[in-house]
C-alpha cells in the first residue's frame, strides 16, 4: 500500500517536472512577447509581463514583413495540403490496388526516394529551380512541395491494410476505376485522409530549408524563412527578444490549434511511424 | 484477378502515379543528378553549370576534403567532429528520456496519462525555426536558463559566446603536447578531444527537449503492445520494479528501442535549421554541421561544386546508417 | 498495351529532360547578349542597411530619382547580403543595383558578375584615390564608392562621469586605454565592448605597425611580432575582463551593448551614430581617435560601391542612378540620415563643416588601413574571424600561424 502511495507520487512529481520542462518554454514565450525590452531583458523567468504591452505585436504587424510572410505561409500550405493529399492518395491508392507493370520498381523507388535526407537536397532543389526558371517565384516555392514520398507511403501501407471487398462491389457494379476511386474509395479513407492533411499542414506550414533555396526576395518568404531573417539580421535591428518571440508565437498558433483538434490522429502518426522501418 | 471485373488498369495506374510521379522526379531525382555533376565541376555560380565553360574538377572536391590539407578539409573535420559529439549526446539522451517519459505515463496507477502525453509531444510539431527562436532568448547571458542556475548559485555561461569544449574545459585549457603534435586528417588530436562547445550543448539540449516526445509516443504504443500475463507473471514471481523492467519489459521493446535509436542516427546527421537560425556555425566553428557546411561553402563562398561535394558524403553517410538500420529490422522480423 | 506503358514513360522523362535542356533560368549566353534597352526602367536595388535610417534615406532618394527619371526603383534591403546576392546572381536575376563591399568586391568581379561601369564615368575623379583602388581589379575600376567610415572611440560621457573619469582620462596610448579601463572595470562597469572580428581587432594590429596582408594585398604577414603584440594586447584586455565581445553582453553588435548602456567605450565607425539616435536616442557620448599603439595611430576604413550587374537590362539607367546616388549633394544628405563620410573629396570640405563632432572619424581617414581585396578570402577570413571568437583562451600566435597558412592558399603565393 505505501508502495504503492510512494510510486504514485514519484510518478506525478516526475510526470509534473516534465510537463514544466516541456511547457514552460511556451509560457516564457508568450509572457516576453508582451513585454517591454528592457522587462524581458530583467525577468526573463517571470510569467507575467509588468508593465504589459502589446507594441511587439503592434510592430510584427507594422514594422516588419510578418503580414505578407503570413500570406504566403497560408497560400503555399493550402495549396500543397491539397496537393500532397491529392497526389499522395491517387499514388498510394495505384501503388496497392491497381495491376500495371512497373509498379514494384515505382515502389522500390518510392522507399529509395524516402530514404533521401532533405538537407542534401538544398544544392540540387537550387540548381533543378534555376534550371527550370522557376527560382524566386511562387511556382518554385510551391510545386517542389506539391508531392511528398511519405505521404504516397502512408496511404499505400493504408490501402493495403483495407479489404478489397467493397471496391470489388462497385467495380462488378460496372464502375470504372476513377468513379471507384472518387466515390467508394476516397470516403473510406477519410481517416488516412485527415493523417495526411495534418502531416502536410504541419509540414508546409514548418517548412524551412527549401524556403532557403527556393526564393531570395522577402516579398516570397514565408513565415519560417522570414523569422529566420528576423533573428540573423543582426546589424541595426538588436536583440529585440519581445518582437521576435511574438513573431514566433504567432507563427506557432495554427499549429498549436491543429494540435489540440486533432490530437489524437498526430499521436497515431507518432506511432505508425513505428511500423515504417 | 480476373480481368473481367478488373478490366485493365495500366492506363489507369500509370496516369494515378503520374502527378507525383513527375513531381518526386524532377524535384528529387532530377536535382540529385545535377548536383552529383556540380559536385565534379568548379562552378561559381555564373551562368549555366550545364556548359562546357565550367572547369571540370574530377574527383578534386571531395579529395579536398580528405587528403589535401587545407582549409577545405580543416573544416570539413570540424563539422564532422562536431557532429560526431552532438549525435553522441543526442541520440542516448533522447532515446532514455523517451523510454522513461513512456514508462512513467504507461503507469496504470496514474490518472491525467492524456494530458502529459500531449504535453510531452507538443514541442515536436511546432516549427523548429520558432522554437529556436525561444531557446535563443532562454540561453542568452541573462536569459532564462541562467537565472534558473543562478538560483543554485551557478554562474551560467555566455552560451552562444563560448567555443570552449566540454573536454577541454574539464581538463584545462593547455593542451598537452602529445595530443597537440600529432593531427590527424588536418585537425590535432587535441581538437579532435574538445567535446560539443558550450554553444553546442544549447543546441543539443533544443534537439532533445523538441523530439523525445515523437520518440515517448513510439515507447508508448510499444509498450501497450506488451502482453499484461508478462507483467503479472513477473508480479507473482516477486521481481522487484526494476527486474520487470530489465527482463521482462525492456526485452519486448527491443524492436521499438532499435528503431528510435536508428531514426535517431539518421535525423541527428541531418541538423539544420537550428544551426541557421541560432548560431550560423559559431562560436569559432564549434556549431558547424556538415549540413550547414555544404550550405555556406555553396551559397556564400559560390563555392558549388565543394558544397555539393560535402552535401554528398553527409548523404553518403545517412545512406550507410539508412541501410543498416532497414537490413536489422528486416531480420527482426 | 506495352506501347502505352512505355509512350508514358517517355513522355515523363521526355518531360523533365526538355524542361532541363531548355530552361530559361540560365542565361547561357553570358553577359554578352543582354538587351540594353534605354528609357524607363524598372531597377532593382539591393542594399545592406546598417538601420532603419538608412533604409529609408535610400528609399527616399531612390523616389525622388524614380519621379524625376520616370523609371521605377524599388530598393530592397537585404538582411545577408552576400548569400542573397550570391543566389540571385546564380539564379541570373541578380538586382541591377546593390552594396558591393570592398572585401566582397575581388570575389565579385574575378567572376565577371560586375559591369565595370565606372572606367568611363563622368566625374569619377572626384572620389578619393584610395578608395577607387579599392573597387580596381585587374587595372579596371569597376564601382564607385558610396561613401566611407573609419573605426573611432566612442566614449559614454554618464558611465564616464560615474567612474569619476574626466576628459585627462581619455586614453590616447595603448597603456592609457589599460589603465583607464581598470579604473572604470574598479566601479563595476564594463569598459569596453568590441566586435569579436579582424574588422575590428585589426585596428589594433595597425597601431603595432602590422597587418594580415602586405600592402599589396598580395602575400599574407600574419605571424609578425607587431601583430603577435598586438593580438596579445586584446588578448590581455579580454582576459582581465577589461574587454568583453558583444555576444558577452547578449549584445547583437557592440553599438547596441554601448547604446543600452552596458559599457562605457566601444570602438566602432561613423554608423553608430545613425544607430545610436534611432534606437537609443537618449545616450550621452563623445567619439575620439582610436589610441596609438606602439607605431603609432591606426584605424581601419570601410567602403562599399554601388555595383552594377553585369546581367541587368537597364545598364544605362542604373548608371544614372548611380550617378544621383553618388553627387555630392547626395552624399552629403546620406550623411546626414546615417552618419557615414562621403566619398567624394568635393563633398569633404562641407562634410566637415557640417560634423564637427566627427573630427574623429575623418582624422583617421587619413591613416586608415583599407579591408583585405582579393578574391577567395572570404572563407579564409571567416576562419580568422572564428580564431579571434576564441582569442580570449587561444594562443595569439597560433591563430596568425593558421591564418598565413590558409591565405597563402587562397592567394596562391
Amino acid at each position: 500500500m505505501i508502495r504503492t502511495l510512494t510510486s504514485r507520487f514519484l510518478g506525478y512529481a516526475i510526470l509534473i517536472f516534465f510537463a514544466l520542462v516541456f511547457l514552460y518554454p511556451f509560457v516564457i514565450q508568450i509572457a516576453n512577447a508582451f513585454k517591454t525590452e528592457a522587462n524581458a531583458a530583467a525577468n526573463p523567468l517571470s510569467p507575467i509581463p509588468d508593465p504589459f504591452t502589446s507594441a511587439s505585436i503592434e510592430r510584427i504587424f507594422e514594422g516588419t514583413g510578418f503580414p505578407t510572410w503570413l500570406g504566403n505561409s497560408v497560400l503555399v500550405t493550402v495549396v500543397v495540403t491539397i496537393g500532397r493529399v491529392a497526389f499522395g492518395s491517387m499514388a498510394g491508392y495505384a501503388l496497392s490496388r491497381l495491376q500495371f507493370r512497373g509498379r514494384r520498381a515505382l515502389f522500390a523507388g518510392l522507399l529509395a526516394l524516402m530514404a533521401v535526407p532533405p538537407v542534401v537536397l538544398l544544392i540540387p532543389k537550387f540548381l533543378v529551380l534555376n534550371q527550370l526558371g522557376m527560382y524566386n517565384s511562387y511556382s518554385g516555392l510551391i510545386v517542389p512541395l506539391l508531392a511528398d514520398a511519405t505521404g504516397v507511403f502512408v496511404m499505400k501501407q493504408f490501402f493495403d491494410s483495407v479489404p478489397v471487398s467493397v471496391e470489388e462491389a462497385a467495380r462488378i457494379d460496372g464502375a470504372g476505376v476513377f468513379r471507384t476511386f472518387r466515390s467508394v474509395v476516397l470516403p473510406m479513407a477519410k481517416p488516412a485522409l485527415i493523417t495526411l492533411t495534418i502531416l502536410s499542414f504541419t509540414g508546409s506550414w514548418n517548412e524551412f530549408p527549401h524556403t532557403l533555396v527556393s526564393v531570395q526576395d522577402p516579398s516570397l518568404f514565408t513565415l519560417p524563412r522570414g523569422l529566420a531573417d528576423l533573428v540573423s539580421g543582426s546589424l541595426g535591428a538588436g536583440t529585440q527578444y519581445p518582437l521576435k518571440l511574438g513573431a514566433a508565437l504567432l507563427a506557432t498558433i495554427p499549429v498549436a490549434i491543429i494540435f489540440v483538434i486533432f490530437q489524437r490522429y498526430f499521436v497515431r502518426d507518432a506511432a505508425a511511424g513505428s511500423d515504417k522501418g | 484477378m480476373p480481368r473481367g471485373i478488373r478490366g485493365n488498369e495500366r492506363p489507369a495506374g500509370w496516369l494515378f502515379v503520374a502527378p507525383a510521379l513527375i513531381i518526386l522526379g524532377l524535384f528529387m531525382l532530377l536535382p540529385i543528378l545535377m548536383a552529383l555533376w556540380v559536385s565534379l565541376t568548379r562552378w561559381n555560380g555564373q551562368g549555366s553549370p550545364f556548359t562546357g565553360d565550367v572547369p571540370f574538377a574530377g574527383l578534386q572536391n571531395y579529395t579536398r576534403l580528405f587528403t589535401d590539407e587545407g582549409l577545405a578539409r580543416q573544416d570539413f573535420m570540424t563539422s564532422i567532429r562536431n557532429n560526431a559529439y552532438y549525435v553522441l549526446l543526442v541520440v542516448p539522451i533522447q532515446t532514455v528520456l523517451a523510454l522513461a517519459l513512456a514508462l512513467v505515463v504507461n503507469n496504470r496507477l496514474l490518472k491525467g496519462k492524456g494530458f502529459f502525453r500531449t504535453a510531452f509531444y507538443f514541442p515536436s510539431v511546432t516549427s523548429s525555426v520558432a522554437i529556436s527562436v525561444v531557446f535563443l532568448f532562454m540561453f542568452a547571458n541573462g536569459g532564462a536558463i541562467n537565472a534558473i542556475l543562478s538560483v543554485f548559485g551557478i554562474n551560467g555561461p555566455q552560451w552562444f559566446s563560448d567555443p570552449r569544449g566540454l573536454i577541454h574545459l574539464a581538463f584545462g585549457d593547455q593542451a598537452p603536447a602529445l595530443l597537440a603534435d600529432h593531427s590527424l586528417l588536418g585537425l590535432s588530436w587535441w581538437d579532435w578531444l574538445a567535446g560539443p562547445s558550450v554553444a553546442m550543448c544549447a543546441i543539443i539540449t533544443l534537439v532533445i527537449w523538441t523530439t523525445s516526445g515523437t520518440f515517448m509516443v513510439m515507447f508508448l504504443a510499444a509498450l501497450q503492445n506488451v502482453p499484461v500475463q508478462l507483467e503479472e507473471a513477473g508480479l507473482i514471481d516477486g521481481a522487484s520494479a526494476w527486474q520487470r523492467l530489465r527482463h521482462i519489459i525492456l526485452p519486448q521493446l527491443r524492436p521499438t528501442t532499435f528503431l528510435v535509436v536508428t531514426l535517431g542516427l539518421i535525423g541527428t546527421w541531418q541538423v539544420f535549421d537550428q544551426i541557421y537560425v541560432m548560431s550560423q556555425g559559431n562560436p569559432a566553428k564549434t556549431t558547424l554541421t556538415p549540413a550547414f557546411l555544404s550550405y555556406r561553402t555553396a551559397f556564400r563562398d559560390f563555392d558549388y561544386g565543394s558544397g555539393a561535394a560535402i552535401s554528398f558524403v553527409l548523404f553518403l553517410i545517412i545512406v550507410v546508417l539508412t541501410l543498416v538500420q532497414r537490413r536489422l529490422t528486416r531480420e527482426r522480423d | 498495351m506495352t506501347r502505352l506503358r512505355h509512350a508514358a514513360l517517355a513522355a515523363a522523362l521526355a518531360g523533365s529532360l526538355v524542361a532541363a535542356g531548355c530552361g530559361s533560368g540560365f542565361d547561357d549566353n553570358g553577359s554578352t547578349t543582354t538587351q540594353q534597352s534605354a528609357g524607363p526602367a524598372d531597377l532593382k536595388i539591393m542594399i545592406a542597411s546598417s538601420g532603419d535610417a538608412e533604409t529609408k534615406a535610400v528609399q527616399d532618394a531612390a523616389a525622388q530619382w524614380a519621379s524625376s527619371s520616370g523609371s521605377k526603383a524599388t530598393v530592397t534591403p537585404a538582411q545577408d547580403i552576400v548569400q542573397q546576392l550570391g543566389q540571385a546572381l546564380a539564379g541570373s536575376t541578380p538586382p541591377d543595383v546593390f552594396y558591393v563591399d570592398a572585401a566582397r568586391f575581388a570575389d565579385y568581379a574575378s567572376v565577371g558578375a560586375l559591369e565595370p561601369y565606372a572606367q568611363g564615368m563622368e566625374g569619377v575623379d572626384s572620389f578619393l584615390p584610395n578608395l577607387r583602388q579599392s573597387f580596381t581589379f585587374e587595372d579596371k575600376l569597376y564601382c564607385v564608392p558610396k561613401d566611407t567610415s573609419t573605426l573611432a572611440l566612442q566614449i559614454n560621457t554618464d558611465l564616464w562621469k560615474k567612474a569619476g573619469l574626466t576628459d585627462a582620462d581619455i586614453p590616447t596610448s595603448w597603456e592609457q586605454l589599460r589603465a583607464t579601463a581598470q579604473k572604470i572595470k574598479a566601479k563595476n562597469i564594463t569598459p569596453l565592448a568590441i566586435g569579436d572580428t579582424r574588422d575590428r581587432i585589426g585596428a589594433f594590429l595597425v597601431q603595432a605597425g602590422g597587418y594580415w596582408v602586405s600592402p599589396d594585398g598580395k602575400q599574407a604577414t600574419g605571424d609578425t611580432a607587431q601583430n603577435v603584440e598586438a593580438l596579445t594586447y586584446v588578448q590581455g584586455l579580454l582576459k582581465e575582463g577589461l574587454a568583453k565581445y558583444p555576444k558577452a553582453l547578449d549584445a547583437g553588435w557592440a553599438g547596441e551593448a554601448f547604446g543600452k548602456g552596458k559599457v562605457a567605450m566601444t570602438i566602432e565607425g561613423n554608423w553608430i551614430k545613425g544607430a545610436l539616435t534611432a534606437d537609443f536616442p537618449n545616450i550621452k557620448y563623445t567619439v575620439k581617435e582610436l589610441p596609438a599603439g606602439p607605431k603609432g595611430k591606426g584605424t581601419l576604413s570601410f567602403t562599399q560601391c554601388w555595383g552594377i550587374a553585369a546581367k541587368s537590362k537597364f545598364k544605362q539607367q542604373a548608371v544614372a542612378f548611380v550617378q544621383a546616388m553618388t553627387s555630392a549633394e547626395q552624399q552629403l544628405s546620406f550623411s546626414k540620415a546615417f552618419g557615414v563620410m562621403p566619398s567624394r573629396q568635393d563633398a569633404q570640405a562641407t562634410y566637415q563643416q557640417q560634423n564637427p563632432d566627427d573630427a574623429a572619424f575623418v582624422a583617421g581617414a587619413q591613416y586608415a588601413q583599407g579591408p583585405v581585396n582579393a578574391p577567395k578570402m572570404d572563407s579564409v577570413l571567416a576562419d580568422l574571424d572564428s580564431g579571434l571568437q576564441g582569442l580570449q583562451t587561444g594562443d595569439p600566435k597560433a591563430v596568425l600561424q593558421r591564418f598565413d597558412k590558409n591565405a597563402k592558399t587562397a592567394l596562391g603565393g
